[in-house]
């Protein structure tokens, strides 16, 4: 704009020097943007990096809920205390068989009620104190106490009298009533003297203070919320070091993102939590170093149904329809959702059609119905129980019960979810077809109407362990909550006398072909109750590079899933590869030519800048003396 | 620009068409609407002039047609998931011109009725905003103030809140549907609407037959209604043509973000279940790029239209084509 210029002189070489800076400093800004290590990307993305330290990223969507071990109930937080944590027992890879963990032997009394576990000696705390059978006593002690403590696995001492440590390596339980799962008792062990000073255990999070000690394979050095979770390897962990020296889960909320990240290296596993899309492990299974774990799955999918929401004392809250509480009409809902369809187009063959409760997986306890019991696919009957129920279709094709309202149903779904979505869209149209009008409520956060019980149905899934107990126990009236709204252990508010006692009787059952039996028995009753109709299987579908990860161990290991075991199976024994130290070289490859991509920016920084300079000297040049 | 004093009830037109000399005994009625039409015929014959405005108005055409016959060319059937043609994510093919989603349904299909929503989400949303701004607008510059200045340091505070932000927690509060994100988006885009008719109202106040028509015992009500609307119309009329294209991409944007309900098909829902098919990653162009580009044109579209709309109007804008 200056179109004078009185000191000619001087002002071009002001200029000049200003316009050096400013190159300067777009040089350094263009360079600190792409040379990794900076403090604005702190985790390091390959699997080997420059010092030499192996790492491996994993990359998760879901969000750590707590990471003290007596609060967490999500499976990101819960396999994280795996790794963190040493249980009592652990499962075998193998066959899901209890095998030695904290406890090295474990056995009942003649009567039943007393359970002797001999604690092992080569357990060490990271802080260097001994793991003991007083740490054990301790924590369930606590969770026996603290109704704070017991939020995510007060199901499991519910039933214990007494736990004492007579000497270091000996703990004693002191049972009411026969208890089945004793060999299964999925509680994180802390240590005592470490979680002593903590006042409300309602309230801690244990994501203060780091590194977390704890005796698992994994010790937590690092946490930031929906950003990454960073652990690192345990070299004093009995069953050994693990391969790996660093473990970080690194939050990727959008899935395609994750796959991106994959493709590009920056991750070494994207977790099937939820699984990879149909067209995520197409396209994946023809990119080079990419391994995609299509197996069987733990979880099941279910429509739940709203009983009619209550309290344990039986006072009635929530507004589920009335509709709900007929038997016939839960049936013949179910009747009219043609599973075989979601299997094909939703999950297009990652999952397996749903029977009873608990997934094929779990051969133990796998039940089917029998064929006169099934709620097979019939639409025809699906509309006389309809009209049995009392509710007859009108001139316009609705359905409307005896007091001439029309059957409108809501459905809560997770927005998060793809699945319940698409499977929302196909139900809206095979209800239609049979005049019940069905809206899809999709929510981030369905906890809220879930525990108020202002819901009519719901997409529901739970991941089943080795020992079914605890998804059978939601389902008791014992976990209905103890005030109205207030969030409880039951998933759906079923409170079933005759389920009750079937589950009373598989607990104190000690004989494990017995204990399935009865088992099947009671997947059979709440098949048939229609309160949990499970739809499908899903498969894990998850995918990792090989190049990161020479070998991982999947459980069960014939056919199974990585990511979310029951154990630390997969984290403890993955292997680096060999050519991650080649990806670390070819990385810093990467680093410098950032470098030079910066180096280039500034150079044409400053042609274009002189050009604009000696352009505007042109110009102004008859202005000049 | 002079204005009708002669009659207050048609400030709008500030030349009567004809000296009342040479028109034979008419009605008043026929009298004006003679002057309407005439004056409809002179805003057609400018517009005209603009070549860019034609190709927006023609685009607009033919989108509102297709919008309007999606029913009789695509079918009801085929938003229909249980009676969906085609395998998941076929690429595109005769049958399938743009390929088909991840239910097996034509995309070609999905687009045109999405062509509905992110048109009805468009007008109304636009219609809602440019209500509610020049209703603000108009009260604030005629009544002055503490009204004003409260309503105005509102009009402020909803100007520098980033629409977006304040469009994603409404309709994060509020249920989803189709009216929420009307809602969402009209209640957060009328400041800049606000301001202009202010300004306008402002200067339409200030001119010597306002002042006339009040010593004649014209209220508040009759001003603002007969005097100072017909004079910001044109200006409204602009604003809403503009506004519209505004509230298509943030619609798109809101449905995109998974914040419209997932029942309905509209473009940016379309971009959506794209992203949560996986279709990114997968590289599945035809999924992504038809409803980003129909958005894109839409908008081009409005603010071709707009922009004409505003330079014929306002003579000041006249000069640049």
């Amino acid at each position: 704009m200056v179109t004078r210029v009185p000191h000619h002189s001087v002002r071009p070489r002001r200029r000049l020097r200003l316009l050096l800076a400013s190159g300067a400093a777009a040089l350094a800004l263009a360079a600190g943007s792409v040379v990794p290590g900076n403090p604005l990307a702190p985790a390091p993305s390959e699997a080997r990096a420059d010092d030499g330290k192996t790492t491996l990223t994993v990359a998760v969507a879901q969000s750590v809920d707590s990471l003290s071990p007596f609060l967490a109930q999500r499976l990101v937080s819960t396999s994280i205390h795996r790794l963190m944590y040493d249980y009592l027992t652990n499962y075998d890879p193998k066959d899901n068989k209890a095998i030695p963990g904290l406890a090295t032997a474990w056995e009942p009394s003649a009567d039943k009620l007393t359970w002797t576990y001999t604690i092992r000696s080569d357990s060490k705390w990271s802080d260097g104190q001994q793991a003991t059978a007083e740490d054990a006593a301790w924590t369930f002690n606590k969770m026996m106490t603290d109704e704070g403590a017991a939020t995510s696995n007060g199901s499991f001492v519910g039933n214990f009298e007494k736990v004492t440590a007579p000497s270091k390596d000996k703990l004693v339980i002191t049972l009411k009533e026969p208890q089945a799962t004793m060999a299964a008792l999925d509680v994180p062990i802390v240590p005592r003297h470490v979680w002593e000073k903590v006042g409300d255990f309602s309230k801690f999070n244990n994501d203060k203070d780091f590194p977390v000690v704890g005796n698992g394979p994994f010790i937590l050095t690092d946490y930031k919320v929906d950003s990454y979770v960073k652990l690192k390897a345990n070299k004093d962990f009995w069953r050994g070091s693990p391969k790996f020296d660093e473990l970080v889960f690194r939050y990727y909320k959008d899935q395609d993102a994750a796959v991106a990240a994959l493709r590009k290296g920056e991750v070494s596993f994207v977790a099937g939590s939820p699984s990879l899309t149909p067209a995520q492990s197409a396209s994946l299974k023809n990119a080079p170093d990419i391994k995609v774990n299509d197996a069987p799955g733990r979880r099941f999918f279910a429509l739940a149904v709203n009983p009619g929401a209550r309290t344990k004392d039986g006072q009635k809250f929530g507004d589920g329809h009335p509709a709900l509480l007929d038997q016939k009409v839960r049936h013949a809902l179910f009747m009219a959702v043609d599973r075989k369809t979601i299997i094909d187009k939703v999950f297009q063959g990652h999952a397996v059609e749903g029977e009873g409760y608990i997934p094929p997986r779990f051969g133990d306890y796998f039940w089917k119905p029998a064929d006169g019991q099934k709620l097979a696919y019939d639409p025809a009957k699906a509309a006389s129980l309809l009209d049995e129920a009392g509710y007859k279709k009108n001139g316009q094709g609705k359905r409307v019960g005896e007091d001439g309202k029309p059957l409108d149903f809501r459905i809560l779904c997770h927005a998060t979810d793809p699945n319940d979505k698409a499977i929302g869209k196909y139900l809206q149209e095979w209800w239609g077809e049979q005049g019940i009008g069905l809206k899809v409520d999709c929510l981030d956060n369905v906890s809220d109407p879930w525990y108020a019980g202002e819901y009519d149905l719901a997409f529901d899934g739970w991941s089943v362990n080795p020992d079914p107990d605890f998804v059978l126990s939601i389902h008791t009236c014992a976990a209905l909550p103890s005030k109205a709204k207030e969030s409880a252990a039951t998933d759906n508010f079923i409170c079933d006398k005759q389920y009750d006692e079937l589950y009373k009787k598989q607990l104190a059952e000690y004989d494990p072909a017995k204990r399935a039996d009865l088992v099947k028995q009671l997947e059979s009753r709440l098949y048939d109750t229609g309160y949990m109709n499970v739809m499908a299987y899903p498969n894990a579908v998850e995918a990792y590079r090989t190049d990161h990860i020479e070998s991982i161990t999947t459980m069960p290991s014939a056919a199974g899933n990585i990511y979310g075991q029951d154990g630390y199976w997969s984290w403890w024994s993955a292997v680096p590869a060999a050519g991650a130290s080649s990806s670390g070289s070819s990385d810093s490859g990467g680093s410098s030519t950032g470098v030079l991509v910066g180096i280039g920016i500034a150079v044409v920084v400053l042609a274009g800048g002189g050009l604009l300079f000696a352009m505007r000297r042109r110009s102004t040049a008859e202005d000049r003396e | 620009m002079t204005t009708s004093m002669e009659k207050p009830s048609e400030p709008r037109e500030p030349d009567a068409p004809k000296p009342p000399g040479e028109v034979p005994a008419q009605s008043p009625r026929a009298l004006t609407r003679a002057r309407r039409r005439q004056a409809v015929t002179r805003f057609w014959r400018q517009y005209r002039t603009h070549r860019a405005g034609l190709v927006g108005l023609a685009v607009l055409a033919v989108i509102a047609l297709l919008a309007l016959t999606a029913p009789l060319l695509v079918g009801a059937d085929s938003q229909s998931v249980t009676n969906a043609p085609g395998g998941p994510l076929e690429e595109p093919s005769g049958a399938f011109p743009l390929g088909t989603d991840q239910f097996g349904r034509s995309l070609l299909a999905l687009m045109l009725w999405g062509t509905r929503v992110s048109l009805t989400v468009g007008l109304l949303a636009a219609f809602l905003s440019v209500a509610i701004g020049t209703l603000i607008g108009i009260t604030a510059g005629h009544f002055k103030g503490w009204y004003a200045t409260v309503i105005m340091r509102v009009t402020d505070w909803f100007l520098v809140m980033p629409t977006l932000v304040l469009a994603i927690a409404l309709a994060t509060v509020l249920s989803r549907s189709i009216w929420t994100t009307i809602l969402a988006i009209g209640v957060t885009t009328w400041p800049t609407t606000a301001r202009l008719v202010r300004a306008q109202t402002l200067s339409v106040e200030s001119r010597p037959y306002i002042e006339r028509s009040r010593a004649l015992g014209g209220g508040h009500g009759h001003i603002m209604s007969r005097h100072v609307l017909p004079n910001v119309m044109p200006l409204v009329l602009a604003q809403t043509t503009l506004v519209i294209s505004t509230a298509i991409l943030t619609e798109a944007t809101l449905a995109f973000l998974g914040l419209s309900d997932p029942t309905i098909v509209s473009w940016g829902g379309l971009l959506q279940d794209a992203r949560e098919a996986g279709a990114v990653s997968s590289g599945n162009w035809w999924y992504l790029a038809p409803p980003g580009l129909a958005i894109a044109v839409v908008a081009l579209a409005f603010t071709l239209c707009g922009r004409t709309i505003e330079s014929v109007l306002n003579p000041k804008l006249g000069v640049s084509r």
